[in-house]
Parts: structure tokens; C-alpha cells; sequence
């Protein structure tokens, strides 16, 4: 209990300091623009800027925040958001993201069997040749491929679409962890024992494998996240969409500082719970995990 | 006798061809390349071929990644011996700072480190670092976090051996200790965390760049496919997206095959 108590407080300080760290590399910032003839910055722009972030208030790290639970604009223009805004957004990321995330663990299974079944076949090739094309890949690429057909054309949904193209990555990375766990644990003792004691292989598969393959799915959760999660930007920017990648890539290029600050805290947030959720499912899930912990 | 394994053989082979040809058809013989290229000539820029284009944007993606790589690797090297070499509180403390930075994804990180950079180049604050540099250090600020957890990982568990309990034994200091008798079997581990790295730089630069934050100039592969965006999907994009897709996956491939054969260490020949 006291390991995951600690193991509770390492994460979540993590918020608090990408909070400040990404507030006062953004205050520091010198204020410009891109082009040369701009680069003389308006008083009321410079001034708006500084009210945006807070700089210069005591306890100014808090204005962004202040800000948003208020219910006000975020950022210096017409191109800022609300809080309400911003949850929208996320819902709509972290939807493409829950879809995604079925996908991934069905293609994972799929690719974990088939490489264990083809490991000494002629297709055996393909079980190395599929993660390093997959891994080779970035996200933008099958989103290109596939947008003619959906943005153009619109006959595909560009929700569904983006699920598909950011769960192939995670997929393959998740059906090779599989796929190695499985083998091994196929060659324990164990499992000829109770093959020779007359189990059928499906039997064995499911109830003495399987469990001791999920810590090994569970641990790898938490990068999947983060990919399903940094996927989508591209994904979204690609298709079109309008969620959380979308307003990020955006407050990135605008330089909408306040919005860069609020929504990299709000990322690392859902990458804690992630991380927090599956800690605890792993605590449920493998009782050698309760017992390490006791 | 200790031998490379083939696998390595083959990445190492691949990532110093395409180096190779990168540099030869992207940067010295370009206009041979554009007269002969039978991809025909880019969409948006009229005057460049896809070929020409391509092998040039190769040389940067390459280049980016060697250069990220090894300044990561070094990064996370030092961290690594700095936190073997005080223990303690100390050591707790960089391990707690490389979980954080290892926690937060490497694409969003660089965009806010692009972000910064521009700003401080807009307002003249640059110290001498363009778009190119201003990538390398944006990538390795991000990716120091997991070679460091890798380097100080494998050099506790070679502190354990007792060939340097002997020399601790015999009055040897934790620097003497990490250069004489550590540094030689961390080498090839070395190598090997370098080219991981290599992968994940380039693939991190190639999506910053596709999004239109870094100012990537000569283009990259990313950038290229970035800037080509409206015309991928309106008119024929295949032929623009497959082959800088193709370079892509082959400089990976080259990287990751010579990365995990070494990772996994040498094998001795019986």
C-alpha cells in the first residue's frame, strides 16, 4: 500500500512541475513575430500578452488557470479558447483515442497468434518484417494515404479513419510484446504439463497463458497511451479534425502561449491517470504484483 | 573471437548505403539526379524533381538523426556517470528528473521547444543556432532522458561485479573505476543506445516538421512531405509519398536491425 502511495505522489507531482516548467519557459519568451516588417509587437498586443500569461502579478504562474476556471478566453486573439473549449476538444481526441485503443489490442492479438504460428513457417519473415515497417512509419504517412478517400471524397468517417491509422503503430508494438511473452511462456513446463495431462490447447491457452501474459500487456499500456495520444495530432491535422492535436498544433504555430501552457498540463494529466489506472488494474490483474507490493 | 551479428551487418550495411547515396545524389550530383529522375518533377515546386528532392530531404533526416543521436547519447551519458558518481539523494533526484522528462511525449515536447527557439531567433537571441541546430538540440534535450536511464541501469549492474569491488578495494576512485574498468564494457552498449536513438530522432523531427513548426531548410523528408500536403491529396500522391515513405522506412529499418543485433550483445563464437 505504502509503495503505491509513493508510486501515487511521484506521479502526480509530475503535473504541477510540467505546469510551472512550461509557464515560465513561455513567459520567458521574447515577444515577436515571424516577419520582419511586423516585428515592432503593439503596445495593446504586448499588453494583452502580459495579461494572458499573468507576467509581472504575484502569483502570476496562476493566471492561465485562473482564466480558464473563470470561464475567459485563453490566448491573445480570436484564435484562443474557453475551458468548456478545451474539454470538448480533449473528449474528442481522447474519443479517437478509446476507439483506437480496441483496434489496437485486436490487431495486437491477431499479430501476437500469427507470428507464434508462423515462427517456424516461411511466412516467419513477415513476423519481422510487419513491426519494422510498421515501426519505420509515422502516423502522417497511412493518414495521407488514406485521406484522398476521406477528405476529398468523404466516404469514409474521418473519426473511424484516424482510430485505424494511430492504432497500427501501438498494434504492431503491442502484438510483438505479446507475441514474445507468449512464446515463452508456451515453453514453460507447465504448459506441457497440462497439455499432457489431456487439456486442449485452447483450454490451456485461456486459462493458464493467457493470465500470465496480461502483466506483460498491462506494463506496455502506458507508452500505447502516449502514442494513441501524440498519434492523433497528426491524425487529426491530417483528416481535419478539430479536437485537442488540432488546437495544440495551432497554439504551437500561433504562438498562443497561455494555450501552449494549459493544454501541455492538461496532456500530461491524462498520461497520469493512464499511468495511475493501469498500476492499479496490474495490482488486481497479477498477484504477484499484490505480493511484491505487500 | 568476438563477430558482429549478421543482423547488425545488414542495418549497419543499409544506414551506411543510404548515407552513401544521400549524399551523393542529395548533395554532390543533384542536377545528374534531376535530368534523370523517373518520378518527374514535383508538384508545387515546378523546378525540382521528386527524386532531387527525396535524396536531399534523406541527407537532412539523416543527418538530423546522427546528430540528435549521438548528442542525446552523450547527454544521457553524462547524467548517467554523474548520478553513479554522487549516489545518494543526488541520484535519486536526476533518476526522478529522467522519469519525468521520459513520462512526457517526444513530439510534443519539441514542438514546445520549437516554439521557444523561434522566438528567441525572432528576437535575435539565436547564439549562432539555425533551424538545423535548433532541431539537434531540441531532440536531444528530449531524448537524454531514456539512454540515461539505460547507461545508468547497465553500470550499476556492472558496479556489482567484483573485479571492481577489487579495484575499489585497492584505492581506486569512482572516476579512475568508471574510465578504466567500466567504460570498456559499456562501449558496445554504447553504440548500441546511440542507434536506438537514431530511429526515434528522425521519426520525431520527420512529424514536427510534417506539422509546419520547424523551419527545416534544405527540407527534410518530413517537411517535404509536409509542405506537398495539398497536393498529396488532390493529384497523384503516390508518387510523391511513396518513395520519401520508402527512404523513410529504410533508414529506420537500418537503424533499428543494427541497434537491436548490438543491444543484445556480442556473440561469442564457439
Amino acid at each position: 500500500m505504502r509503495l503505491i502511495a509513493t508510486r501515487l505522489v511521484r506521479q502526480l507531482v509530475l503535473v504541477p512541475v510540467v505546469a510551472v516548467a512550461s509557464y515560465y519557459l513561455m513567459a520567458a519568451l521574447p515577444l515577436t513575430t515571424e516577419s520582419d516588417t511586423k516585428r515592432q509587437v503593439s503596445p495593446e498586443l504586448a499588453a494583452s500578452y502580459q495579461r494572458d500569461l499573468g507576467i509581472g502579478e504575484p502569483l502570476g504562474f496562476l493566471r492561465p488557470w485562473q482564466k480558464l476556471f473563470a470561464g475567459e478566453r485563453l490566448g491573445t486573439s480570436a484564435q484562443g479558447i474557453t475551458g468548456d473549449e478545451l474539454l470538448q476538444k480533449l473528449s474528442g481526441s481522447v474519443g479517437v483515442g478509446l476507439v483506437a485503443l480496441p483496434l489496437a489490442l485486436a490487431w495486437a492479438l491477431a499479430f501476437a497468434l500469427m507470428r507464434t504460428r508462423w515462427r517456424r513457417g516461411r511466412w516467419a519473415v513477415l513476423g519481422d518484417a510487419l513491426p519494422a515497417i510498421a515501426f519505420g512509419t509515422p502516423v502522417f504517412i497511412p493518414a495521407l494515404l488514406l485521406a484522398p478517400a476521406v477528405v476529398e471524397r468523404g466516404h469514409l468517417l474521418p473519426e473511424l479513419c484516424a482510430a485505424v491509422v494511430i492504432a497500427i503503430w501501438p498494434g504492431t508494438f503491442l502484438g510483438t510484446l505479446v507475441g514474445d511473452a507468449l512464446e515463452t511462456e508456451l515453453s514453460r513446463d507447465y504448459v506441457r504439463t497440462a497439455l499432457s495431462k489431456g487439456l486442449d490447447p485452447g483450454t490451456v491457452m485461456r486459462r493458464h497463458v493467457l493470465p500470465n501474459v496480461w502483466p506483460a500487456l498491462l506494463d506496455a499500456v502506458t507508452p500505447v497511451a502516449t502514442a494513441l495520444l501524440a498519434g492523433s495530432f497528426a491524425a487529426e491535422r491530417v483528416f481535419g479534425l478539430p479536437y485537442f492535436g488540432q488546437l495544440y498544433v495551432l497554439a504551437v504555430l500561433n504562438k498562443q502561449v497561455a494555450v501552449v501552457v494549459v493544454s501541455t498540463t492538461t496532456f500530461a494529466t491524462v498520461l497520469v491517470v493512464v499511468s495511475l489506472t493501469v498500476e492499479l488494474l496490474r495490482v488486481l490483474v497479477d498477484p504477484r504484483a499484490r505480493e511484491a507490493r505487500a | 573471437m568476438r563477430r558482429v551479428p549478421l543482423r547488425a551487418w545488414v542495418g549497419l550495411v543499409l544506414l551506411v548505403g543510404l548515407g552513401v547515396l544521400s549524399l551523393v545524389a542529395g548533395r554532390l550530383f543533384p542536377e545528374s539526379l534531376a535530368q534523370t529522375c523517373p518520378l518527374g518533377w514535383d508538384l508545387n515546386r515546378p523546378d525540382r524533381s521528386v527524386c532531387e528532392l527525396a535524396f536531399g530531404g534523406l541527407w537532412v533526416s539523416l543527418a538530423v538523426g546522427l546528430a540528435a543521436g549521438a548528442l542525446s547519447t552523450v547527454l544521457g551519458l553524462g547524467v548517467a556517470a554523474l548520478a553513479r558518481l554522487s549516489g545518494g539523494v543526488t541520484e535519486q533526484v536526476l533518476l526522478r528528473a529522467v522519469d519525468a522528462v521520459f513520462a512526457l511525449p517526444d513530439v510534443l515536447v519539441v514542438m514546445v521547444l520549437q516554439l521557444a527557439g523561434q522566438s528567441l531567433m525572432d528576437a535575435g537571441h539565436g547564439v549562432g543556432l539555425g533551424p538545423f541546430g535548433l532541431m539537434v538540440a531540441s531532440l536531444a534535450l528530449v531524448g537524454w532522458a531514456g539512454p540515461a536511464r539505460m547507461f545508468r541501469d547497465r553500470l550499476a549492474t556492472l558496479e556489482g561485479q567484483e573485479y571492481v569491488a577489487a579495484a575499489r578495494a585497492l584505492g581506486g576512485g569512482g572516476v579512475h573505476v568508471l574510465r578504466v574498468h567500466l567504460w570498456p564494457l559499456l562501449r558496445p552498449f554504447v553504440l548500441a543506445v546511440f542507434l536506438s536513438r537514431l530511429p526515434s530522432a528522425i521519426l520525431t523531427e520527420s512529424t514536427v516538421s510534417f506539422f509546419g513548426i520547424a523551419r527545416m531548410e534544405p527540407m527534410s523528408l518530413g517537411r517535404y512531405l509536409g509542405t506537398s500536403y495539398a497536393a498529396l491529396i488532390y493529384e497523384g500522391g503516390g508518387r510523391v509519398v511513396l518513395p520519401a515513405w520508402g527512404l523513410l522506412v529504410l533508414l529506420v529499418l537500418g537503424a533499428s536491425l543494427a541497434s537491436q543485433a548490438l543491444g543484445g550483445g556480442p556473440r561469442r563464437q564457439v
